[in-house]
């Protein structure tokens, strides 16, 4: 450490390569936190974790007594054990007992990806609201067709201010702030949909995750989606190898006769703009024939509807998308957690140990900055998987029961967990103060 | 692992099987030189994939062709990421194919393909069927060849049968009958031995391919996997030595007491812990 730091100095090791290896080192000492501790004034299960993208300060929490509380990780609230371990109480929190507040559980809590002015919640009495984080106020409210499962907002947006909302009904709904309605919908999921994640490369491509196992990416601009995850595409390796003759790769890779996949028509973009907050469900054109024949009346966004693939046995229970927008992760009711190079489309085939994951409930996934770790909840804890090699580097176990959400901060290179058992747990590498004594300490003992 | 392991591995097995694997073996007396312990990993997945079929222990009500199962892959070979690269390659070059089980959640069997073609067979030939008998040749020829996945939709399956000659609904139905397709159209709600589920969508046009004659041996497979599981469970510390329990006898299962400690141990159900007097095996706690 003192060696890099020295090297540093005289300019032989480049700033970026140091600060990647103090982060990467500091990672892999991660334990339980013993000089920081958040109070969590939830009642019930911690069911979303957020800490705010623009200062990275605010922590935002939703549960399942319908509260949702932010808390600041940065500054403690008050000290205690001599000073030696921080306690962050919650800044402030909205309960049943706020008039406007949510009355069943709230399963997604996000900040407004530009400043910590708004936020975000959705629960399971329908509806969405967005607060005003400084009067704690809701000021909008948009009511869907079923229990919300998941919500998200991109965080590259510049032109829109879209949150794509994930229910039990088999459309996605996108709402928009700036209106106060519903903007469009995206149709083409069998059954519910638990998750939503918003690209990282790009502002108008939106994935999703249903029950029935699908895992489709959707550009918000036009109709259809563009892309399903099928589990028996593969490639073998981080990308696709450059084929020697294009034919016999399209025979392995290409999708079989009968699936509706129109990878290059361009359709015209049928936005169906619903006025004012009115959630009627249009179905698409021609919904789904049962003969092939009567496939040309679709429209040709539509043909997505067809495609059956499934990316995983069971429901899609989380994604996260990394960084660099070049892989996807997704975990399933079945256990399994799947790397998709998204450019390509294929499972990359590594196989993460996992041996159960949570199957009824939407779990959050985190990625490290340099997207070589992921942390996902495994039952009652949290495993953080290599994600190239899919090799467990280390196991977090705290909680008393299932862990549902993790979010690492990379700044402070640390990871907030939530879970059934009511608690926020943070997940810090070991002070350097703490090193230090135990060090001198131990050279006393040796002298004396 | 090595040669002499390879040698050793079929010796002093108490049920021999009928297609010995290269090299001739000399009976030893008393011990059984082949253990589980030695031969728990392997470098390579085809070397993993033979010998375990090699291994497969022979039944006396049914005749089967030896399958093996995914998660006795993943015991076997260390790093699994490779095991799936492989056997997605192998697969790709039409050595082996992968089966979708319905017992469990994630469950594969692998079968190599001249090991499946032969079980096609003995089950075609007992069918004695007389109409239905160019279905099952367009099925080998055209479908198995072709379509390498572990499913095929109705329009797919209908197209490529075609190519043999003019197919009627009842030969779908035959082949149904014979075992070798399933359709997907039920809502499975299966309770592996965890009670962890998955939800199957309804989807009246999708079929999986399957193994015939396969469904008495399934039947031993989740009946035992409960049983060696149960009887660990029972013990005071949920241990014990692989050596003795390789001995047991399972009551319920037709299948050999080192298929089922392969497959809970690559499914993750059982853990191995290396001590001073040999592998233990123990139920692990999630």
């Amino acid at each position: 450490m003192w060696k890099e730091i020295g090297d540093r100095e005289r300019g032989i090791l480049r700033p970026k390569s140091f600060t990647t290896r103090i982060k990467s080192n500091r990672i892999r000492t991660l334990q339980i936190s013993n000089h920081k501790d958040i109070v969590s004034p939830h009642r019930a299960s911690i069911n979303s974790l957020q800490v705010d993208l623009t200062e990275g300060r605010y922590l935002l929490s939703g549960a399942a007594d319908a509260s949702a509380a932010v808390y600041d990780v940065q500054r403690a609230t008050d000290y205690e054990g001599g000073g030696l371990i921080a306690k962050h109480k919650c800044l402030f929190v909205v309960d049943k007992q706020h008039e406007h507040g949510h009355k069943y559980a709230i399963s997604s809590a996000i900040w407004y990806p530009v400043d910590t002015g708004l936020f975000i919640t959705g629960s399971h009495d329908h509806h969405i609201n967005v607060w005003d984080t400084n009067t704690t106020q809701v000021v909008m409210n948009f009511k869907m067709p079923g229990k919300v499962y998941r919500t998200a907002m991109s965080s590259l947006a510049t032109t829109h201010m879209l949150i794509a909302a994930g229910t039990e009904d088999v459309q996605v709904r996108l709402c928009d702030i700036a209106s106060g309605a519903f903007s469009h919908t995206l149709s083409g999921h069998r059954d519910g949909v638990m998750t939503v994640e918003w690209s990282t490369s790009s502002e108008w491509v939106l994935v999703t995750g249903g029950c029935d196992g699908a895992i489709r990416f959707w550009d918000i601009r036009r109709a259809g989606c563009f892309l399903v995850l099928d589990q028996s595409h593969s490639q073998l390796g981080r990308r696709p190898t450059i084929p020697e003759h294009s034919a016999t790769n399209k025979a392995l890779t290409s999708k079989s006769l009968s699936s509706g996949q129109n990878l290059n028509a361009k359709p015209r973009a049928q936005q169906r703009k619903l006025a004012n907050g009115n959630g009627t469900k249009q179905s698409p054109v021609g919904r789904m024939p049962a003969k092939g024949s009567l496939r040309q009346r679709l429209h040709p966004g539509m043909l997505s509807s067809l495609d059956r693939a499934t990316a995983h046995y069971g429901a899609v229970t989380g994604l996260k998308a990394t960084e660099d927008g070049m892989y996807l992760l997704s975990a399933g009711s079945d256990s399994r957690l799947r790397l998709w190079d998204v450019e390509s489309g294929c499972n990359t085939l590594v196989n993460f140990e996992t041996v159960r994951l949570q199957a009824g409930k939407p779990i959050q996934l985190a990625t490290s900055q340099d997207s070589a770790l992921v942390f996902v909840p495994c039952m009652t804890a949290v495993k953080a998987f290599d994600v190239w090699s899919g090799n467990t580097s280390q196991t977090f176990r705290g909680h008393y029961e299932y862990v549902n959400s993790c979010w690492f901060s990379s700044q402070e290179q640390e990871l907030y967990t939530g879970g059934n058992d009511k608690q926020i747990l943070v997940w810090s590498p070991p002070r350097m103060k703490d090193l230090l004594r135990i060090g001198i300490t131990g050279v006393i003992d040796i002298c004396s | 692992m090595d040669k002499t392991s390879e040698e050793a591995s079929s010796k002093g097995k108490k049920r021999q099987r009928d297609q010995q694997p290269t090299d001739p073996q000399t009976n030893q007396p008393h011990h059984q030189i082949f253990s589980l312990e030695d031969n728990l990993s392997f470098t390579d997945t085809l070397v993993a994939l033979r010998m375990m079929r090699a291994q497969f222990p022979r039944i006396d009500k049914v005749s089967i062709q030896p399958f093996i199962l995914r998660s006795q892959l993943y015991s076997s070979v260390k790093d699994r990421t490779q095991v799936d690269r492989e056997l997605e390659s192998l697969r790709r070059e039409k050595v082996v194919r992968i089966f979708k089980l319905n017992t469990g959640q994630d469950d594969h069997a692998i079968m190599f393909l001249d090991d499946y073609l032969n079980q096609m067979e003995n089950v075609v030939k007992r069918l004695e069927e007389k109409e239905g008998d160019q279905v099952f040749k367009w099925f080998r020829t055209h479908v198995i060849d072709s379509k390498l996945e572990p499913s095929i939709e109705h329009q797919e399956l209908y197209t490529l049968l075609s190519l043999g000659g003019m197919v009627k609904d009842g030969h779908i139905s035959l082949l149904i009958n014979a075992g070798l397709l399933i359709l997907k159209s039920v809502v499975l709600w299966s309770f592996s031995v965890l009670a962890s589920y998955t939800r199957q969508l309804i989807d009246p046009n999708m079929y999986w391919f399957a193994i015939p004659n396969i469904g008495s041996v399934l039947k031993g497979l989740s009946q035992g996997r409960k049983e060696v599981l149960s009887f660990l469970n029972r013990r005071r510390y949920k241990e014990m030595m692989l050596a003795s329990m390789e001995k047991k006898c399972l009551r319920f299962s037709p299948l050999d007491m080192r298929f089922h400690l392969r497959d809970l141990i690559g499914s993750g159900h059982l853990k191995t812990v290396q001590t001073s007097t040999g592998l233990l095996v123990r139920v692990s706690k999630d």
